[in-house]
């Protein structure tokens, strides 16, 4: 991965500009996307329907703190 | 006095829907309705075993507690929360396919379960089914349009399925709700950088380093960006600070050392 990142940096910058190539290769190779959420937490034997679910209010909350996404 | 009926209603609806902590002592000789009794009984107290297990990751114990009231076969919504909680149990145990198989079917049961919609995006994206997170990101974002998570969710599977518009589209409508949210920027980053709108690309990872200075992952996208535009010393400036922080995995410290020293070297 390393040896061919720098193969395209040499290239990109000893020879004019293959630059949206170069980069391209590096945005695949580098640069994925975030992680998937950690999964909700368990449903207690209280149940969910109408009442207060965390994992169910978390899924449904439109803040990214009470939909329970990971702290940066 | 109307008021009180819909209370005293409300109140019995509500009763109907939770697990009682004990069971009523049976007033009948009637062996089915004795029968039903114990196993309502015993799916009451495999629920407080499974969870105590769940607690103290004790995934196995926690699976069998749950795997047996899918055998007794409760009604909903007990059937499809038992199942939601045993693939919190088999994802532990990284057994990915089965933990995906009951949370399609909890939402089968329940196709207004919001959780097990969230659960089997996380799990499919673990297992590499980008197909069927697909399916049921578009469920979730349909069933909860203003959903942060499904938003999100679906934003993640987007950009590793090479929808890039869906993902603009997704990250762009999260971030009008949580502006403040660094992943939601780098994300949304890299779907403008996948498309040559390195413009905007530029702004969002900038955003995300401000927001966050320690995300190695946005800087070092910053910097590849500001390369691709021929911004080298501000490119370099970016490389190096990854370069520096210790802190950073070590696969993309290397590649920053190696970005860093490659411009310096011109």
């Amino acid at each position: 991965m390393l040896a061919a990142v720098l193969a395209v940096c040499s290239l990109a910058f000893e020879r004019g500009y293959a630059g949206a190539a170069s980069l391209e290769a590096m945005l695949d190779g580098a640069l994925q996307p975030s992680a998937a959420p950690a999964l909700l937490g368990p449903i207690t034997e209280v149940g969910r329907v109408g009442w207060a679910c965390k994992p169910e209010q978390a899924a449904g909350a439109n803040s990214w703190q009470n939909a329970e996404l990971p702290r940066p | 006095m109307p008021a009180l009926i819909v209370f005293a209603a409300c109140g019995s609806l509500a009763r109907a829907q939770m697990y009682p902590h004990s069971t009523p002592a049976p007033r009948t000789t009637s062996v089915p309705e004795l029968r039903a009794l114990a196993v309502g009984r015993e799916v009451v107290e495999r629920f407080h075993l499974g969870l105590a297990a769940e607690q103290r990751a004790d995934w196995q114990s926690a699976a069998a507690e749950f795997e047996r009231i899918i055998v007794l076969n409760p009604g909903e919504p007990a059937n499809s929360t038992a199942r939601y909680d045993l693939a919190i149990a088999y994802a532990n145990m990284h057994r990915l396919d089965d933990a995906a198989r009951q949370l399609q079917s909890a939402i089968a049961r329940d196709p207004g379960f919001l959780a097990a919609m969230a659960n089997l995006i996380a799990v499919d994206l673990s297992r590499g089914d980008l197909r069927d997170a697909r399916a049921v990101a578009d469920r979730f974002v349909a069933a909860a349009p203003d959903s942060a998570r499904a938003l999100y969710e679906r934003g993640l599977v987007a950009l590793r399925s090479g929808d890039t518009v869906t993902a603009r589209n997704d990250f762009g409508q999260f971030l009008q709700a949580n502006p403040k949210y660094a992943y939601a920027h780098y994300n949304l980053g890299l779907a403008q950088a996948k498309t040559n709108d390195f413009a905007s690309a530029e702004r969002e990872f900038q955003i995300a380093v401000d927001l966050a200075p320690a995300y190695a992952r946005a800087r070092f996208a910053l910097g590849t960006v500001l390369l691709r535009e021929g911004k080298r010393a501000q490119a370099r400036a970016a490389f190096a600070t990854v370069a520096g922080d210790s802190a950073t995995d070590p696969a993309l410290r290397n590649l920053a050392v190696a970005m860093r020293d490659a411009i310096k070297s011109r």
